[in-house]
């Protein structure tokens, strides 16, 4: 054969190669690669779990958001019913004083009325009481407009001490 | 400082004194001119090396066996004593196991996504051969030929028999790939390829050799056997055997995907009865 080729040296090489890539395969090439993905499963598995976890705490956070969100509602309509109620309060109160004053008012009112008529009707006793006087000293005594100025005198002395 | 200085002055005197021993003691005498060198590193049908149960075979027979002995041995131990400690925190041995095993079943799954098991298998075993084999010649291992003399055994790659059995088996796998994802017309598929064997064969066996025939080159000259061979022997050696183990592996899984690959119309076919 040209080259010095020989098919049976061609065909030990074949045995040979076979035996060596059958041999590589199970003592090297299948045991690193079995590792490698059983590796690979490893990290992917807790990779994977991570996940679940962030996941989960994710759910916790919009939970507690919502949680979070449902308590500021409430505070808003317990202090918007807080202010309600203390401007109810005040308007009552409001209310009630007003009637209060209303009511002082008018008693003021007619208890001044009462005394305005009181002292008038007490004013118009004495001068007729006076005038009763009067007359009956101008009868009796003196000459009646002098007693009157006399009395008139008397009385306002009286009245500055 | 003074210590470093001795060491450096001994390291000089040591290399002089090799250097003259080498050159006054002078070449025992050559077995074979370079031009008989050249041609049976090419044909090899002078030195060849008895294989008990067989007949005499190329010095590139046993270098593969004794690669794949190495090969299969390193594997066992790894098997037993390194992957049962194997940790999700990887140290750097594993890293270096998982870094090799992952680029090729990177390689199988980006080029034959649809069926990579087999393919990275394959790729991986002859990617292996294929980086191993060529770092071989490094070591300089010795074999004594039928006739006596001791030859340097060489790299597998570079017997033209190693190279048409990788490469008709990387075409046999393709086939194969084809025939698992379309059937009959999968081996049309990988027919129409017909020049890989013979590509693949003789690119293989042209870079592995053009090795050799350099490395024996500079080795059969004495002259030339100083500082050179470290980027002749090296250099040259470890980026070869990262270069040919990529191109032929990425070959094999691209025409693996290829041709392994489910028709279009069968593909809209089943999408359609799904």
């Amino acid at each position: 054969m040209p080259l010095n080729i020989d098919w049976q040296q061609i065909l030990l090489h074949w045995m040979n190669l076979a035996i060596l890539t059958g041999g590589l395969y199970f003592l090297l090439y299948k045991p690193v690669k079995q590792f490698m993905a059983k590796r690979e499963e490893y990290y992917r598995s807790l990779d994977q779990q991570a996940q679940e976890k962030l996941d989960q705490a994710q759910r916790l956070r919009d939970q507690a958001q919502e949680k979070l969100d449902g308590a500021d509602e409430e505070i808003r309509q317990a202090r918007a019913k807080a202010q309600q109620s203390v401007q109810q309060s005040a308007e009552e109160q409001l209310a009630r004083v007003q009637v209060q004053a209303q009511q002082i008012l008018t008693h003021a009112r007619a208890e001044a009325e009462h005394d305005r008529e009181e002292i008038l009707r007490s004013s118009q006793r004495e001068l007729r009481r006076l005038a009763a006087e009067a007359t009956k000293r101008l009868a009796l005594h003196k000459d009646p407009f002098d007693q009157f100025l006399d009395l008139a005198e008397e009385e306002a002395s009286h009245e500055e001490r | 400082m003074k210590q470093h200085k001795k060491g450096l002055a001994l390291w000089l005197a040591a290399i002089l004194l090799l250097l003259a021993g080498a050159l006054l003691t002078g070449s025992p005498g050559r077995t074979e001119t370079v031009q008989e060198a050249m041609r049976d590193a090419v044909l090899h049908d002078v030195n060849r090396i008895s294989l008990p149960g067989f007949k005499a075979v190329n010095p590139g027979m046993i270098s593969a066996l004794l690669v794949t002995a190495v090969l299969l041995l390193a594997a066992a131990l790894i098997r037993i004593f390194v992957i049962p400690k194997f940790r999700y925190m990887p140290g750097k041995f594993q890293m270096l196991l998982e870094e090799a095993v992952g680029v090729f079943d990177g390689m199988a799954r980006g080029s034959s996504p649809h069926r990579s098991g087999f393919v990275g298998t394959y790729i991986f075993g002859v990617g292996s051969f294929i980086f191993v084999g060529t770092l071989f010649e490094l070591l300089g291992a010795q074999a004594v030929t039928t006739h006596g003399h001791a030859v340097t055994l060489p790299a597998p790659l570079s017997d033209v028999n190693a190279a048409i059995a990788l490469g008709t088996l990387s075409y046999l796998v393709i086939v194969s790939g084809g025939i698992a994802g379309n059937g009959v017309k999968g081996i049309g598929k990988a027919l129409k390829e017909f020049s890989l064997p013979i590509s693949m064969s003789f690119r293989l066996f042209g870079a592995l050799l053009s090795g050799l025939l350099v490395t024996e080159l500079v080795y059969y000259y004495v002259s030339l056997s100083f500082v050179l061979p470290v980027v002749v022997g090296v250099l040259f050696t470890l980026l070869h055997a990262l270069i040919q183990t990529y191109v032929l592996t990425m070959l094999t899984a691209l025409y693996y995907g290829e041709v392994s690959e489910p028709d279009h119309k069968e593909k809209r076919a089943k999408a359609r009865k799904s």
